[in-house]
């Protein structure tokens, strides 16, 4: 079976589609986490692909299902999390052998294909759809959902599987080089002016503390917010190895990165797969868990017109992306009980959060939002999950914790603030993503 | 003669993720020699000080790590030594702030670390 | 601050030939009367790309907002942390932006919305590229 990435013609990316046509006719029901890690160790079982066959079998049990049920896989090929196998490295043969191994070495180690993770999971004898989707979590659950909808699976894993190497990545090759390519000293991003990977965001940020009279301060009470709430979840990062709040003194006293992105406004990579078990509304009923209607997915595909995004460009496309999630869903803001947008770069959580009008907000409101009660305690909880900030680098957090939210299996974290029956999760960035709008209810 | 060591986490000491050479009983033997030590690293103060009331080891500072200088500032030594695992935030660090910098490897060679010596 | 050597390639050799000539160069698409940074290939911004020209600007532009990086991949510049590195907006069209460690400007001082003037400054092997100072 050869897997195709999932065609642009299954992503909702422009304004004006209307309503999703699969509207709370599709369900999330399973949940299956790994353990995560701050890298990998060079054991076969801590391997990305032994993390991610952990993460679909605990998502099929969690479902009640019986394997043999599930027929389709959407996964991302990609698991790095910057750090890419070292060309002059050999490739561990040990690890490589102790799976059924596809005809690339890297596979279960830095990289995951449908086909080694179907050879290592003989017990999925009836997959007949398997689809790709690029970088993240939330274009899996687009392509998943919509999938689904379409007829092409009926109970289909959604698989996302990260590895972390060693090192500080973009520290070595091209930025230690005496001389690089014209193309790289003037492309977006990285550059011959030594950009770090927060640069975009930050400089994003400093225009807006500078356009609505804001400053990096008024990131406490979110940074500290994030973290608590990631402390309450089981499967983070932080909460199984380094259980730390984040009070405002040392978030603010930190250093900085590109001033005014500090080191904890970046999140950390870490190791985890995540998978959910989705599946028709109608085949959900009997399942072992609640089911979580998908009442419609949007995507963004934002353009920046030279260098780097402007803080004029982001907000006009999270304006976008806000008003095709509402459209594609069929609902509007004050349907929400609670956002879950990303945030791993810290700064631009507001971006994606004033431009879904999340509580009435406006443009240059989210800081000032911040400074009022935005626990799961109150009425207007911000990023229950915690997000990246909360449990490390994964970008599958919100979508866990909105599924489990709805259901009502988040434990300590569990929003009492608000009844959770409608939802949004999604990112990664405001000029990119994929967004996911989770019900209690199909309609 | 009073020395000063700063000591990162992370790379470092055995309870850093990923682990280091440098063991909390090292670190016990030199503070019970006398040594003013302490830490330096990116992990918050706030938790860098639970790290050490959990090995219950009584710690002269705890820093964030752009705050090296502090520490040469705020205690009067007649050496200064950072020992961290990485170059620019460790090492490049140390010496531009006036400290000496050993890697985690040469510095658990130090007879400081030996308890008899 | 000595930047990493450049060598061009094919798509913004244009560019780094003006730069060291002391001009400063963009993209333009002479249907749309657009102009185009960084350099792609002109086939990628209009039809088969014959419309697409390099076009002189003035060479004047204005802060639009700026960071100050303490900690940067680039190993030649960790030396010189922290500095500047801003963004420039060029008068011709503010949607065209370079990026800028505006030379003589203390870290943390800039100027937001400050009016700046190109500068060309050799880098590494001797390739000029463009950089930006405040005007007096």
């Amino acid at each position: 079976m050869t897997t195709q990435m999932a065609p642009e013609s299954m992503y909702r990316s422009t304004e004006g589609l209307g309503v999703w046509p699969h509207r709370g006719k599709v369900a999330a029901v399973g949940i299956g986490h790994s353990p995560t890690a701050r890298r990998w160790d060079g054991r076969a079982e801590t391997s990305v692909g032994a993390q991610s066959i952990m993460a679909c079998r605990k998502a099929i049990e969690d479902a009640g299902v019986d394997p043999s049920q599930v027929d389709g896989i959407v996964l991302v090929p990609v698991t790095t999390t910057g750090a890419h196998w070292d060309a002059d490295t050999p490739v561990p043969m040990d690890v490589v052998n102790a799976f059924n191994p596809s005809d690339d070495p890297l596979d279960g180690i830095g990289q995951l294909s449908a086909e080694w993770l179907l050879k290592n999971m003989p017990e999925l004898t009836n997959v007949k759809f398997t689809m790709y989707a690029p970088g993240c979590m939330s274009a899996a659950i687009t392509v998943a959902a919509q999938a689904v909808g379409d007829g092409l699976a009926s109970t289909c894993l959604v698989l996302k599987g990260w590895h972390n190497l060693e090192g500080r990545y973009n520290h070595g090759g091209i930025s230690a080089a005496n001389e690089v390519p014209g193309s790289f000293a003037l492309s977006p991003g990285r550059t011959l002016w030594g950009a770090p990977g927060c640069y975009g965001t930050a400089l994003q940020f400093a225009q807006y503390c500078t356009k609505y009279g804001k400053h990096h301060d008024m990131m406490a009470p979110f940074m500290e917010n994030s973290r608590r709430n990631g402390l309450l979840f089981p499967e983070g990062y932080w909460a199984q190895h380094r259980p730390e709040q984040l009070p405002p003194e040392d978030y603010l006293n930190s250093r900085w990165i590109a001033k005014p992105a500090n080191l904890f406004d970046n999140d950390i990579p870490i190791m985890a797969s995540a998978a959910y078990l989705f599946t028709t509304a109608e085949k959900a009923q009997d399942m072992a868990q609640k089911p979580v209607y998908i009442l419609g997915h949007a995507s963004s595909r934002g353009l920046a017109r030279s260098i780097v995004p402007t803080l004029e460009e982001v907000e006009a496309e999270t304006d976008s992306t806000g008003r095709k999630i509402y459209e594609s869903a069929g609902i509007s803001p004050d349907d929400l009980s609670f956002e879950n947008m990303y945030d791993g770069f810290a700064q631009f959580h507001q971006f994606h959060i004033e431009g879904l009008r999340y509580r009435g907000m406006q443009r240059g409101d989210a800081l000032d939002f911040y400074q009022t009660d935005i626990s799961i305690e109150g009425p207007n909880p911000v990023l229950p999950s915690g997000g990246n900030i909360g449990s490390g680098r994964s970008r599958f957090w919100m979508h866990t914790d909105c599924i489990q939210q709805i259901q009502g299996r988040a434990g300590a974290r569990a929003v009492t603030g608000v009844k959770p029956e409608i939802a949004v999760s999604g990112g990664p960035m405001p000029m990119g993503g994929n967004f996911t709008v989770w019900s209690a209810t199909p309609n | 003669m009073a020395i000063l060591i700063s000591f990162d986490i992370d790379g470092t000491l055995e309870v850093g993720d990923p682990p280091g050479p440098l063991t909390m009983e090292m670190v016990r033997i030199v503070r019970d020699k006398g040594f003013l030590i302490g830490s330096c690293s990116d992990r918050p103060p706030s938790s860098q000080r639970s790290m050490w009331e959990e090995f219950d080891i009584s710690v002269d500072f705890t820093v964030a790590k752009h705050l090296l200088a502090d520490v040469k500032s705020g205690f009067e030594a007649d050496a200064y030594y950072h020992i961290g695992d990485r170059e620019d935030l460790d090492r490049q660090n140390a010496l531009r702030n006036g400290f000496d910098f050993l890697w985690p490897d040469e510095a658990a060679a130090k007879p400081w670390f030996d308890a008899e010596a | 601050m000595v930047k990493q050597g450049v060598v061009p390639d094919e798509t913004n050799k244009p560019f780094f030939d003006a730069a060291n000539e002391g001009r400063l160069v963009v993209q333009s698409c002479t249907n749309s009367d657009r102009l185009y940074f960084p350099p792609r290939p002109a086939s990628e911004i209009c039809g088969e790309g014959e419309s697409v020209v390099w076009k002189e600007v003035s060479g004047r532009g204005t802060i639009y907002n700026y960071c100050v990086v303490y900690d940067c991949p680039v190993a030649s510049l960790k030396e010189d942390l922290p500095f500047n590195l801003a963004v420039i907006m060029l008068d011709e069209d503010p949607g065209i932006l370079m990026y800028s460690h505006l030379p003589g400007v203390p870290p943390d001082e800039v100027p937001v919305g400050a009016a700046v003037r190109v500068i060309f400054e050799e880098t590494a092997n001797g390739q000029k590229v463009p950089e930006w100072v405040l005007v007096d």
